[in-house]
């Protein structure tokens, strides 16, 4: 569907949802298309090639905010949304108000990130890079005995929205990103690893440099055995930390402090974490694959500290908990599909890194584990007490190096306590992907953690 | 939806001169879901999805398409270009294609989508209101209700014209208990394929009770211990363990390409003899279940494991390719833009012979985990981890006080040889399972099961 048509169609749908007795409404069309292929022993096994678009309207009658979506686009499909939405507004009866926006001054918004390199992401290439990985994987060490996933896929996902205050927002971007995951057999012992690359030019990809990375990942976890359950100091690798804190991401966010469902309500301005650490969100961040100039209500977005040595500053807020709180949008209202309403994420995230590189860090620990990998997020964590017990691989150290790998363990604690137990931060920020946007985050210390493992007394 | 002329030309067009295989998936999608928080309703959204999945075959090269774009033009396009991307051999004849034929798995005596969201929200209040009103600690409440009616017409070039009907109903109630800076949940979530009456029947004030005790109980529990110990399992949700820890690894996904932790264990003991288990996707109204899978082949009541023995693996049409076999009706995805894949639907450790009280009597020292969260595994080394959102600990064969934060961690294939008692409770709870064809409803489910070690982690010493 042509950029015309959908600005028509949605443009339409305001003027008709005001006739049909809204007092306010906004419609947004989203599309996403995608081409993904996938290696395996030798073939191209599968490929994929997509368009999924549709459309989601909400109006706002009574002061309840009724939606509705379609990804029909037929005839029926203005009155089907404008009769649901309406009845939906009849049934509503939130106390909170949500609104629908136009800042005079900022109602034409437009963010276009568009490669100039998105022609070459053709079959041809992408089965060309995708078999060589494969071989070039399988070729690191005879212990690797196979490559499980391999896949290459690239994106572009236009979206436009209307409302009856005035506002057009146009956004559209793109991405690559290359997954393979390749495992290992050694002594009866099997082992997996993967690791990821995501750009915009795919001749950007260094298949050396991800080699290296993948093979660490994978043989360094030959030989790997538990650990005596006791209290380590602990080394989280940057996408250990990142993806342990984003798990909790969402008790920074205003609609759970407003809800009762998070125990950060109330502690803005408040010391929640140790003064070693710092984070920011910075929407336009200039290392970021993708800038966030604006959130889906159309509010310009800022870059702003989250916690600034270890004070809560302030929380992420949407147009809806803004008002309810007294205080202004943080712009990160965003909807995450057509069919969504508007919620609250985080964009882009920055850790403030330390002095120390990551050997410095294993040095300056002595003894201690090093997490590179935590399992099972989605289950064993309570995410409003912060209470977590998670399944985690990585390696041990000794004085102050990396000596062997550890597996079947699992680490203990309470995120609001590991905020306060951070004791320094590495100089080793990378960044991983995670959310609507990106996480710029160094190795973290934290001084102490009860690890669970299944070695007695007397072993090592 | 599309017409038989329109189908017949994109498969003529997608076949190409290459493919062996080509399939048209088309879906519809009504749903309707009304949330409230705090006996306040602030979600209330309706809409449809719709779409057409092209999917290609030669030998076992696919290739997929998909677009929510359903003008005849559009998708014959899509197959041409799908053709130009199948690599392979020869292109296979078309067959004839047969009549449609239609199933469902619902039972349906009220339509749900014909009950209005204001019975819905009524229904949701009287859980709100008792929860908010039956003790101080609870200080939240969250209850919704999703329904939807899901339309499949598959038709491939083999001749399969097959339609399927899926309504669904889920509930969620979660009550939060507050104790100082903790917070505990209870919740329950059962989901149904049955019609509105299913609604209307349910006990929602004993369950909503339930919910509350289980918060209020782990909100003045103190922590699990860690450690390797004796733990039993209750049943229902409990089966979550054979679900991930053993179910995946028994996909084609994972044995078709030879990575699963079970490759080549037919015939072979994988459990311990005690244990049998099955995959039936044929009971009718229950959650999980589906007549005709997402590929229009009919779905199956498969036995998986007898006395301990591996018996058969979830296959779906492109892992029979991989392995030389037939397909077992196991194909599914989430919607159409996904690819089927091998997936579960009504997944069960079978009755055993023990009364659960015995089990337990039975026991000196453990962890009985009463409601068990999610979890997660890696099918290769069969490594998992569990959730206990509700546990005990075992003392002198009685059930002693309270724990919360508890993890259970080990491998599939030790945990299942490790089953030493098998209860004769059986029950049956639903879910969601997440892999690589998208979220599919299943259900898990099993009698109350021990395991004479599991790894705890907890964070008491």
């Amino acid at each position: 569907m042509d950029r015309t048509f959908a600005e028509k169609y949605i443009k339409d749908l305001v003027e008709k949802a005001i006739e049909y007795g809204f007092e306010d409404a906004e419609a947004c069309f989203m599309s996403n298309s995608s081409m993904e292929i996938n290696i395996l022993k030798g073939e191209v096994s599968s490929y994929e090639n997509s368009t999924m678009q549709g459309v989601g309207f909400r109006g706002k009658k009574n002061g309840q905010m009724g939606g509705s979506f379609t990804s029909d686009l037929n005839d029926d499909a203005m009155d089907f949304m404008l009769k649901n939405a309406m009845e939906n507004c009849e049934v509503l009866d939130d106390e909170d108000e949500e609104f629908i926006y136009c800042d005079p001054d900022n109602s034409h918004l437009e963010s276009i990130q568009l490669s100039g390199s998105y022609d070459k992401n053709t079959y041809d290439k992408f089965s060309q890079i995708g078999l060589k990985l494969e071989k070039d994987i399988l070729a690191l060490s005879d212990d690797i005995k196979a490559v499980d996933y391999l896949s290459i896929s690239c994106g572009t996902g236009p979206s436009t929205s209307v409302n009856s205050k005035g506002l057009y927002t146009y956004k559209d971007s793109d991405m690559i990103t290359i997954l393979a995951e390749a495992r290992a057999e050694k002594d009866g012992v099997v082992k997996t690893g993967s690791y990821y690359w995501f750009g915009r030019d795919i001749d950007d990809f260094d298949e050396e440099k991800f080699l290296k990375t993948l093979k660490k990942r994978v043989l360094n976890k030959l030989g790997a055995s538990s650990v005596k359950s006791g209290e380590y100091k602990i080394i989280f690798s940057n996408e250990a930390f990142v993806s342990l804190f984003d798990t909790f991401i969402g008790n920074f966010s205003s609609y759970s402090m407003q809800k009762g469902l998070s125990l950060l309500a109330d502690k803005e301005g408040e010391v929640i974490a140790s003064d070693l650490f710092t984070i920011r969100e910075e929407p336009m961040y200039e290392k970021a694959l993708i800038k966030f100039p604006f959130d889906s209500e159309g509010v310009l977005t800022k870059s702003k500290a989250l916690i600034d040595k270890g004070v809560f500053v302030k929380a992420f807020y949407n147009l809806k908990t803004a008002h309810k709180a007294g205080t202004e949008s943080t712009g990160n209202g965003f909807k995450g599909a057509f069919s969504a309403p508007v919620g609250i994420s985080a964009t882009n995230l920055i850790v403030e890194p330390g002095q120390k590189d990551f050997d410095e860090l294993c040095d300056w620990v002595g003894e201690g584990i090093y997490i590179t990998d935590l399992n099972g997020l989605h289950a064993g964590v309570n995410k409003i007490s912060g209470d977590f017990s998670l399944f985690c691989e990585g390696y041990l150290i000794k004085d102050g190096k990396i000596t062997r790998p550890v597996e079947q363990i699992t680490v203990a604690d309470n995120f609001y306590e590991v905020l306060k137990k951070i004791i320094a931060t590495g100089s080793d920020i990378i960044s991983v992907p995670e959310g609507k946007g990106e996480y710029f985050c160094p190795s973290v210390v934290i001084s102490k953690m009860n690890i669970s493992g299944d070695v007695n007394e007397g072993e090592t | 939806m599309l017409s038989d002329i329109t189908i017949s030309r994109i498969i003529e067009a997608a076949m190409g001169t290459t493919a062996d295989f080509a399939e048209v998936f088309e879906e519809e999608k009504k749903a309707s879901n009304v949330g409230l928080l705090n006996k306040r309703t602030i979600r209330a959204a309706s809409g449809i999805h719709y779409g057409v999945g092209i999917r290609l075959m030669s030998g076992t090269n696919v290739v997929y398409v998909y677009t929510s774009d359903k003008s005849e033009e559009a998708l014959i396009k899509l197959a041409k270009e799908a053709a130009s991307a199948i690599k392979g051999g020869k292109a296979a004849d078309i067959k004839q294609v047969e009549a449609l034929s239609k199933s469902s798995p619902s039972i349906l005596e009220i339509d749900p989508l014909t009950v209005s969201k204001k019975d819905n929200i009524s229904f949701l209040k009287e859980a709100s209101e008792y929860a908010m009103s039956y003790n101080e600690l609870i200080t939240q409440v969250a209850a919704s209700y999703v329904t939807s009616n899901r339309v499949i017409h598959v038709v491939n070039s083999e001749g399969i014209n097959k339609e399927e009907s899926q309504t669904r109903i889920r509930l969620s109630i979660e009550t939060v208990a507050t104790k100082g800076t903790e917070k505990q949940t209870g919740r329950v979530a059962p989901g149904t394929m049955r019609g509105y009456e299913f609604v209307n029947e349910y006990p929602v004030i004993e369950k909503t009770r339930e919910c509350c005790d289980t918060a209020i109980r782990m909100v003045n529990a103190g922590y699990a211990p860690s450690g390797k110990m004796p733990v039993i399992i209750g049943n229902g949700f409990g089966g979550v363990i054979f679900h991930e820890a053993c179910g995946h690894a028994l996909e084609s996904t994972a044995v078709g390409i030879k990575s699963s932790c079970f490759t080549d264990k037919l015939g072979k003991q994988i459990a311990s003899s005690i244990v049998s288990a099955r995959d039936n996707a044929r009971i009718e109204g229950e959650w999980g279940s589906y007549m005709t899978d997402d590929t229009g082949r009919e779905s199956s009541d498969l036995l998986l494991i007898e006395n301990g023995i591996c018996r058969n693996y979830l296959v779906d049409d492109l892992g029979a390719r991989r392995m030389g076999c037939e397909p077992t009706g196991c194909g599914r995805r989430q919607d159409f833009t996904y690819a089927p894949t091998s997936r579960m639907s009504n997944t069960y450790i079978d009755n055993g012979k023990d009364d659960p009280k015995d089990i337990i009597a039975d026991t000196e020292y453990g962890l009985y985990c009463t409601k068990m969260g999610g979890g997660s595994v890696d099918t290769a080394t069969g490594e998992f981890n569990f959730a206990a959102e509700e546990a005990f600990m075992i003392r002198n064969g009685k059930i002693a006080e309270p724990v919360r934060g508890a993890t259970l961690i080990g491998k599939g294939q030790e945990i299942l040889m490790n089953i030493d008692r098998v209860g004769n409770d059986l029950e049956l709870a639903a879910g969601m399972c997440g892999s690589i064809s998208g979220g599919v409803p299943v259900t898990v489910g099993q009698p109350t099961i021990r395991v004479s070690s599991i790894l705890v982690g907890g964070r008491e010493a």
